[in-house]
């Protein structure tokens, strides 16, 4: 009877212990409770990755853990503008910054932004337990240093693909025209020759049919950079031509008399092909950038083209923006002989591995509340339904999310390819100096897209150019 | 002489916005010019260079190129502002139904941001998607491409800037015009003088300080142009619109180029100057002197 009443006791006593203990909290309220009503400041691009984390990820991180977070979505320039003036100046405005591959190298270089595998390491109350650096795609390898320290947390990661409308490339009326008239089966191109061939045959069709249909799309702008990057990002890496043509190994050579490529017969060669490209391109080409040639496809003006991870889905997913939804094929870039088989070796890559991460500047006045945020848009679980909102694929675990099958489905196998064959593509050359040469070179390249100097002549121009800014800027002796 | 202390007080607040804003980015910009700068170089320091950034403009094809389509755009923007400016302020001027109606909706484009005119610009403008192609192909059969017709794209951004500026000039001279005593104008009447002649002797001299004080500042914002231009054409197509503005951000920010670019900048300010001056000595102070003779 005293036992019984003994446990009947002890019941009521844990019962009412338990009443009066605070409720046991997961690790984000537990870690953030330290850093309550902290404002995190970040700054990004708009694209729907960046919306997604403004939209959803902040306000449920904040629902969490009580850390304000306000993110900025502005424009590419804007965006590289306000960033590097905030670390430049130490004004510590920012907590987050977006850094696009390409310039994470610079950012390295200059010290800005903290290492965060380093931070965890130091401080373990801060590492949340769903976080881990090895989900990440291999395309986090682009945001870590030499001893594989992560400096930014991938957040978006497309591959440059080939697209193909579908609807046309299986259309028997239009099948007989083209092998009627080349004496080949239509299918989607694997060789340059190929590719140029199926355009020239839809600008054909287009014009004859009276329809406002062409064979190629052209990011062949004359006056932005996004032209300079389809040829050294897209183009010229399949002919064979890597890293914009300078050698690092080399004393940062570009000029074949140096030992660069910049200005190689491969170079030229693969110039005059997109030159050709653009000339039966639809006639806005001259004026697009990466945007334009999605909504050029999207509208249904084109019947193939390389457009960019990030407009690929939308295209192929989005009834209100795309009038070509489930007509759309994917592939890879078509290439010259032999250039598929070098990259497969791993000699080389066969187009443009974009995307970005957000890191933590060093200048940030929050960096231990900013780490919870970065764990927390990294975790396994936010993956799937970000991927189906804003179609980009960053950790391992996300591939066999049911949600993100049934996507890959609509998107006609792109993440399929990214899991598969993203491998092939890289992104930007390791080059700390990017924007730099790009800038000291683009005045020549927009006279070769005018036609005011000849390819030949104008790539040697830009070898010499790329040169003599290298040399002004210390790298080359 | 007593000291006007109450006045410096009531200065201080402005010489102060002045020089915080005004002056000391002056000289840190002037200072940085001298110095080879560009943080993302091998060596991210400043290093003294003496005027080697400026004996490098002198040479600069690029931006010599953006001087002279600076200042071909200047001209052609500034002379049709104030010619039209004026017209249309002695149009309002004028009575006819819904005059107070067009005098409020011609001024909606002081009212839009830059960088919103050049986007809605470059909308109206893109091949095969903008109204304006779309119209001068039906009407003119004529192919507006401003990814490749330089000229085109050139005058694109004239025919921009004055949608944009015009209604200040007419504000301008229209509030100078209604301001102008009747007397001069009924006597030069009563002496026989016909239009042209009231206009030249008369309504030109008493408005002079009116348009000079706008040609000074629309020359001065017309040298700087850069958020509508970069919209409509990014300095396209080649460096047919990279205005000198353009070329600077394009220098200073993309480029990092710190030290070349707050160069250019003190240049570009220098010869804002000395064309402001040289108006003024052309039109004013000539004329002053001849009247003191």
């Amino acid at each position: 009877m005293i036992k019984k009443s003994g446990i009947g006791i002890a019941a009521l006593a844990l019962s009412l212990l338990a009443g009066v203990m605070p409720a046991q909290a997961d690790f984000w309220s537990d870690a953030g409770a330290k850093y309550k009503g902290v404002v995190l400041r970040g700054v990004t691009e708009s694209t729907p990755p960046s919306n997604y984390i403004k939209d959803v990820l902040a306000p449920e991180f904040e629902k969490k853990t009580g850390i304000k977070v306000q993110i900025e979505t502005t424009s590419w320039d804007q965006m590289y503008d306000k960033a590097i003036k905030d670390m430049e100046a130490k004004t510590g405005i920012y907590d987050m910054v977006y850094i696009e591959q390409d310039i994470i190298y610079a950012y390295l270089a200059r010290n800005f932004l903290v290492d965060i595998s380093k931070s965890l390491k130091d401080d373990p109350s801060l590492k949340a337990a769903e976080f881990n650096e090895t989900h990440f795609t291999t395309f986090a390898n682009y945001f870590k240093n030499g001893s594989g320290d992560l400096f930014g947390i991938p957040m978006e990661a497309f591959i440059k693909v080939y697209l193909y409308r579908t609807d046309l490339f299986s259309d028997p009326k239009i099948k007989e025209a083209f092998k009627k008239e080349t004496g080949k089966e239509l299918a989607p191109a694997k060789t340059h020759q190929e590719y140029t061939q199926i355009a020239e045959f839809f600008t054909k069709y287009g014009k004859d049919n009276g329809t406002e249909l062409w064979g190629t799309t052209a990011q062949a702008h004359t006056g932005h950079p996004a032209s300079w990057y389809e040829f050294f990002e897209s183009i010229a890496p399949t002919y064979g031509l890597y890293n914009w043509g300078i050698d690092a190994k080399n004393n940062f050579a570009a000029s074949v008399a140096n030992g660069g490529q910049m200005n190689s017969d491969k170079a030229k060669a693969a110039m005059k092909y997109w030159l050709h490209l653009r000339d039966i391109a639809p006639p806005e080409s001259a004026a697009s950038t990466w945007t334009e040639v999605g909504t050029t496809f999207a509208a249904g003006r084109v019947a193939q083209g390389l457009v960019y991870g990030e407009n690929a889905a939308w295209i192929a997913s989005d009834a209100e923006k795309s009038k070509v939804v489930g007509k759309v094929g994917v592939a890879l870039p078509p290439t010259e002989p032999d250039v598929l088989k070098e990259v497969e070796a791993g000699k080389g890559y066969l187009g443009y591995y974009d995307g970005g991460a957000f890191g933590l500047p060093v200048t940030s006045k929050n960096k231990q509340a900013a780490l919870l945020f970065l764990q927390f848009i990294g975790q396994d679980s936010v993956q799937p339904d970000w991927a189906v909102a804003a179609p980009r694929i960053t950790n391992t675990a996300t591939y066999n999310d049911p949600k993100v099958v049934a996507m890959d489905k609509k998107l006609n196998g792109y993440y399929t390819m990214l899991k598969d064959q993203g491998k092939l593509f890289a992104g930007a050359p390791p080059f700390p100096f990017h924007a730099q040469v790009r800038e000291a070179t683009t005045p020549i390249f927009y006279k070769i897209l005018l036609g005011e100097v000849g390819p030949d002549e104008g790539l040697d121009q830009m070898a010499a150019a790329a040169e003599a800014e290298l040399k002004n800027l210390g790298y080359r002796k | 002489m007593r000291p006007n202390t109450v006045g410096w007080l009531m200065l201080a607040p402005t010489i102060a916005i002045l020089g915080i804003f005004g002056i000391i980015p002056f000289i840190y910009v002037l200072y940085v010019s001298f110095h080879q700068w560009n943080p993302f170089g091998a060596s991210p320091d400043m290093i003294y260079n003496g005027a080697n950034n400026f004996r490098r403009l002198v040479f600069d094809a690029e931006f010599l190129t953006s001087i002279a389509f600076t200042m071909k755009f200047a001209f052609f923007a500034v002379l049709s502002e104030i010619a039209l400016g004026y017209l249309l302020a002695q149009l309002f001027m004028k009575e006819f139904p819904g005059r107070g109606f067009f005098r409020t909706i011609h001024t909606l484009p002081l009212i839009v941001a830059p960088i919103v005119v050049g986007s809605v610009w470059r909308l109206m403008t893109t091949p095969s998607i903008g109204i304006i192609p779309y119209l001068l192909k039906s009407w003119f059969g004529y192919d507006l491409n401003i990814g490749r017709d330089a000229t085109a794209a050139f005058a694109l951004t004239v025919i921009m800037d004055i949608w944009h500026w015009t209604p200040l000039v007419t504000l301008t001279l229209l509030a100078a015009l209604l301001a102008l005593p009747k007397e001069p104008f009924e006597q030069a009447q009563i002496d026989g003088a016909n239009r042209r002649q009231i206009f030249w002797h008369v309504t030109l001299p008493m408005i002079r300080p009116a348009i000079l004080a706008t040609v000074f500042i629309r020359l001065m914002d017309a040298l700087r142009t850069v958020d509508e231009v970069w919209m409509l054409t990014s300095g396209g197509p080649g460096a047919a619109t990279r205005f000198v503005g353009l070329h600077i951000w394009k220098i200073v920010f993309p480029k990092t180029d710190y030290g070349y670019g707050a160069a250019i900048s003190v240049i570009v300010l220098y010869l804002t100057l000395v064309m402001c001056w040289l108006l003024y000595v052309a039109l004013v102070a000539r004329r002053e002197r001849k009247r003191t003779f």
